[in-house]
């Protein structure tokens, strides 16, 4: 039966107490700084930053986005200011929040990762790191060890060695058999997963014969990638004993639930923060509702639900 | 805190291929030319982005569009009807910026002509009396507001079929009037008539150019990263449309690698 007070949102995923469990994902919420404005920062469950790597990146030339049937694509090849400026200017103001932060990390070699998820984790600003190993718009780095689970453990091990925080490796499902990968990261010492990154994918402007992306591919997400989210969190949660953030075009709180029933211990919220700044207040609120008219105590008893034979 | 809102359509007229939609805004709602309000257009998660739209004019309480149909989203604003509300994100972006003692030229390619014919009208009331150029396809295709900006904003009008003013494109139009002592040059409209303009108007140094630009965008607010154009500073780098501007000062921008641009 729901406690008198409502259902209870907060969970705790390695370590880390969130009031509810929506965050943000990276890349769609910049730094936090950009919807303060918009939204109570202290809404949300958690920020995931978007990708920082060793020195500035440009980023790669435009048009870097395109529309697709409930969907989008975006090539925006990893562009900030580099993660001393991040630091210094992004991480230490987000710092004034009772927000825990996720820092997405990236690289163009192993030592780059290492040495950004170090920098990250001597600051002592940050909650954990989410290490983005599946970045489908860098020719280096990113997708290159996503695509062998022997690179993408190796990497793991070695940023895990070089920190203090808790990691998280965020996985394509651009793999031959995600479990695999999943099982390879969480040996390797991750102590979390981060399911899913966009999807390769491409566009064609038939009038012209050309790619609708400077970069010719980018990344799909949006309610066109959500299934495919879905079905990678329901694989991987079998196989591994280590908490999942589950992402991929969530649109709305049935979206967020359906991922915690596959099996994912908290959810992030990417491409709707474009067409609605105040998306996670609101799905935080609908799921409430739904915890409360299905008479669950808390948003944890949705994890995994569907395994266990869903509402009985 | 800002938030997006929901504006109710008070006002709704058809200029040929494009329909200009008057929104009723708080008592508060203030923007300045070269701002855009960042709209949903249709059915979430079918359409999923938003699109920007310049004003086209604004008051305590009012805001205007000018809605050319381009594809799904802007077809699906511009027939909404009188009454309907629409989900609005604004005004955002960095707009044009003036001084009084300019004398400035404002040039406007197709419907392009939103943000210029706003600028115009905010310049008058600070009493500066702009030269606006406007170009056209074909005379017909904006209806009867060719006319209706010449009569207030005495607007000169280029059509390239010559049916309405002189008969070429807008920047012969400019080349034709061997203007003298500009010190300000404002544009908004396709990006090679853009570029076409900003290697005229470089040629004198003192001259400042503000051009509105347009790109794809997402987030609206400088989070994505999504809707960029070639910065100047750093090298390589590139400034976002919709934060950074829309309205970018020519010196902000690497015009070479603009040019380079050949994808759409």
């Amino acid at each position: 039966m729901a406690a008198p007070e409502g259902p209870n949102l907060a969970v705790e995923i390695t370590g880390i107490n969130l009031r509810n469990p929506l965050l943000v994902c990276s890349g769609t919420f910049g730094n936090g700084r950009e919807y303060c404005d918009w939204l109570n920062l202290e809404g949300l469950g958690g920020i995931i930053t978007k990708a920082v790597t060793l020195l500035p990146c440009n980023g790669n030339p435009p048009p870097r986005l395109w529309e697709v049937t409930a969907g989008l694509l975006n090539s925006i090849g990893l562009e900030n200011k580099g993660v001393e400026a991040f630091l210094q200017e992004d991480l230490a103001w987000l710092n004034r929040f009772d927000l825990p932060v996720w820092v997405n990390v990236a690289g163009f070699c192993d030592e780059e990762y290492v040495e950004v998820a170090r920098t990250v984790s001597d600051s002592g600003m940050a909650d954990a790191v989410e290490l983005n190993i599946s970045c489908p718009n860098v020719k280096r780095g990113g997708l290159q060890y996503s695509s062998s689970a022997t690179e993408a453990a190796r990497l793991t091990a070695m940023v895990r060695d070089a920190i203090n925080l808790p990691l998280y490796v965020k996985l394509s499902a651009r793999t031959a058999d995600i479990k695999e990968m999943a099982m390879a990261v969480e040996k390797a010492g991750a102590n979390g997963l981060s399911l899913i990154n966009t999807f390769p994918a491409m566009a064609i402007d038939v009038e012209t014969g050309k790619p609708r992306l400077a970069n010719v591919s980018g990344g799909l997400s949006g309610p066109a990638l959500h299934s495919i989210a879905v079905m990678a969190v329901w694989e991987v949660a079998e196989v591994v004993d280590i908490p999942i953030i589950g992402m991929g075009g969530v649109w709305n709180w049935k979206d967020a639930a359906e991922l915690m029933m596959a099996g994912a211990n908290a959810v992030a919220i990417g491409t709707l923060n474009f067409a609605n700044p105040g998306a996670v207040v609101e799905i935080v609120g609908e799921l409430r509702s739904f915890l409360t008219r299905k008479e669950f105590s808390g948003v944890s008893e949705l994890v995994d639900l569907t395994r266990r034979g869903g509402i009985t | 805190m800002e938030a997006a809102f929901a504006a109710a359509i008070v006002e709704k007229k058809a200029y040929g291929c494009v329909t200009s939609i008057v929104l009723e805004m708080s008592k508060s709602f203030q923007a300045e030319s070269g701002q855009f309000l960042h709209i949903l257009c249709g059915i979430q998660g079918e359409r999923i982005l938003r699109r920007p739209y310049s004003l086209f004019d604004a008051a305590s309480g009012s805001a205007s569009l000018l809605v050319k149909r381009a594809g799904p989203g802007s077809s699906w604003l511009a027939d909404r009807e009188e009454g309907e509300e629409i989900d609005c994100m604004g005004p955002l972006g960095r707009p044009f910026s003036f001084a009084a003692s300019d004398r400035c030229i404002l040039i406007a390619g197709g419907a392009g002509i939103a943000p210029i014919a706003f600028l115009s009208k905010k310049m008058s009331a600070q009493g500066i009396r702009p030269e606006l150029f406007w170009g056209i396809e074909r005379g017909g295709d904006y209806d009867l507001l060719p006319q209706l900006l010449r009569e207030e904003l005495h607007a000169e009008i280029a059509s390239q079929d010559g049916s309405t003013g002189y008969q070429g494109t807008v920047l012969e139009l400019l080349k034709s009037q061997e203007l003298q002592g500009i010190d300000a040059v404002y544009a908004c409209g396709p990006r090679g008539m853009l570029i076409d303009l900003a290697e005229m108007a470089s040629r004198d140094r003192e001259t400042i150019m503000q051009f509105s630009f347009e790109e794809r965008m997402a987030c609206g607010i400088g989070a994505c990263k999504g809707c960029v154009v070639p910065a100047s500073e750093p090298p390589g780098g590139y400034l976002t449309v919709c934060k950074d501007g829309p309205v970018f000062d020519g010196k902000e921008l690497d015009w070479r690698r603009l040019k380079d641009r050949t994808w759409q």
